[in-house]
């Protein structure tokens, strides 16, 4: 019997009907907005990246289900012509952590926003937040804060810098630890270190309400990254009089998780005091295009697993049923 | 409300921290210092201090365990968990360093056909043996990595160089250096971005204290 084995959490009947309530409030929840449910299959046969848990089926090596956007791109690129505008998943993704106190099978609820590309797509990233506002009275979570930013703040700046790809990953690896001293370290004698060092510097200087987007001015990008500014802005003016009270809403200009999937608005859920994010999203307008589908796409996913956890650990931050 | 943990390194880093933070709000209590407890209270009430080693105290801090924490660059870079780095402390500087018996220099150890190198930081000396060009067998280490060229287990060593006795004492020379580090202040992800009220005060004390 082997005595080390990975995190595959089994959910005894406490935890088990919670997650069935919150599975089902929640896609009642994105039903009541449009969004209609697809199932990718839990087997995918691109057996990639290697985070995934793989096995041969006869000869042919296949992949549990690691991601639903991923997996739901790829079907709805083969089995649609059009894209459907709003798409809702429910169930469970296989991955091999990447820290050993996180669980290999985790159950997710989430959601897409599908538009041909050229479409207006503030409305879009709007209605999304709007949506992800709603999921802490929906769950029962006391307090909330929501997270805006933009991985544009980032990613555009090193683009026109014309970075090589391995000080690119070293100014993103010291954005994430936002530590800007690190951004120095790494460009030492480059160019451009002067300036994304005084960036990183600006997007670090704060992280508070609306105001923190002033930071931009001590920017040498400021110009550059003026329309992302003017989105957030207005993406700010449209969510704040929605704001439930028991949301604090923070804008996060150094949000660089998954930057080399994102590439507009993102999205983070937190609850006050627990250890990792409750649900996250964004625009990543690039996934469709590298399908052969001329689409635009954003989306959430709430991580049912992390607030299962957290309900077992912080049942202080819930209501009681 | 829960109390809140700070990781203090134990070892050179800790040996040059724990003076520093007398007389400040983090000042460490004496008598829980001289016993064995590895959890002391602060002057602060509802802060203590965990004393880690060094290897351990990212993997605390990553988890949220402890909020805050204090460890060395190069053990951050050698273990790359996710956490924060909210400052330099500039204290504890050293250099990562390949060092070799005297009289062996950079050029013989890369013309070696096969090249041993035993090291406490594989992922720092296979960077710099990427940089290079090079490739050599390592040998994992977790102390006494200067006996290992004396006896043979390896041509050289990769490892934290400060004012260099210890080098000298075993007959070794630095040939290269291969990275700096220095002490660094770290917090855990998730408590400073759901709690900065609760987490930055705090570290502004340290960086005070530290200062």
């Amino acid at each position: 019997m082997p005595v080390r084995t990975p995190h595959f959490p089994d959910l005894l009947f406490g935890a088990a009907a919670r997650l069935r309530r919150w599975e089902g409030l929640l896609m009642d929840l994105l039903a009541a907005h449009g969004y209609r449910e697809i199932y990718p299959s839990l087997v995918l046969r691109e057996p990639v990246p290697d985070g995934t848990l793989r096995f041969f089926d006869g000869d042919e090596l296949v992949a549990l289900r690691w991601d639903f956007t991923v997996a739901l791109a790829g079907l709805l690129a083969r089995r649609f012509p059009e894209p459907p505008d709003r798409v809702a998943y429910a169930g469970a993704i296989f991955r091999r952590p990447a820290q050993p106190w996180e669980a290999v099978e985790r159950f997710e609820v989430g959601c897409e926003r599908i538009q041909p590309e050229g479409e207006p797509s503030a409305e879009a990233d709007v209605e999304l937040a709007r949506l992800l506002l709603a999921i802490p009275a929906a769950l029962g979570l006391k307090r909330a804060i929501l997270h805006l930013g933009n991985a544009a703040l980032v990613r555009r700046p090193l683009e026109v810098e014309g970075l090589p790809p391995v000080l690119s990953k070293a100014v993103v690896a010291a954005l994430s630890r936002r530590a800007p001293h690190r951004v120095r370290e790494a460009l030492a004698d480059h160019p451009a270190a002067g300036r994304l060092t005084a960036h990183a510097e600006a997007l670090l200087s704060d992280l508070n309400g609306p105001d923190t987007l002033n930071a931009l001015d001590a920017s040498p990008y400021a110009g550059l990254l003026a329309e992302e500014r003017e989105h957030m802005d207005r993406a700010l003016r449209a969510l704040l009089p929605l704001l439930p009270a028991n949301v604090d809403l923070r804008v996060d200009l150094a949000d660089v998780a998954g930057l080399d999937f994102y590439t507009g608005p993102t999205l983070r859920l937190w609850a006050p005091g627990a250890q990792q994010e409750l649900a996250a999203g964004g625009r990543y307008d690039r996934l469709f295009p590298e399908l052969g589908r001329p689409w635009q796409a954003a989306g959430f996913c709430v991580r049912l697993s992390r607030l299962l956890d957290l309900a077992e650990t912080r049942p202080d931050l819930f209501d009681q049923p | 409300m829960t109390s809140l943990l700070i990781a203090f390194p134990k070892g050179r880093l800790g040996d040059e921290l724990v003076p520093r933070l007398a007389g400040t709000p983090l000042a460490l209590d004496p008598e829980a210092l001289r016993s064995r407890i590895l959890r002391i209270p602060t002057a602060t009430p509802g802060v203590a201090a965990l004393l880690l080693k060094g290897s351990d105290l990212p993997r605390y801090v990553a988890a949220g365990v402890a909020s805050l924490g204090i460890v060395g660059s190069d053990t951050l870079d050698e273990l790359d968990m996710d956490l924060l780095e909210l400052a330099d402390l500039g204290f504890g500087a050293c250099r990562l360093s390949l060092c070799a018996p005297e009289g062996v220099t950079l050029e013989r150890l890369q013309a070696r056909p096969h090249l041993r190198l035993a090291t406490k930081f594989p992922r720092a000396t296979e960077a710099w043996l990427a940089r290079e060009g090079l490739t050599a067998e390592l040998v994992p280490l977790s102390s006494s990595v200067e006996l290992a060229p004396l006896l043979g287990l390896a041509d050289a060593i990769v490892d934290l160089v400060q004012t260099g006795a210890t080098l000298r004492a075993h007959g070794l020379v630095e040939t290269a250096v291969l990275g700096r580090s220095s002490a660094r202040l770290v917090a855990a992800r998730g408590a400073t971005l759901s709690e900065p009220g609760r987490i930055m005060p705090l570290a502004e004390i340290l960086l005070r204290a530290l200062k």
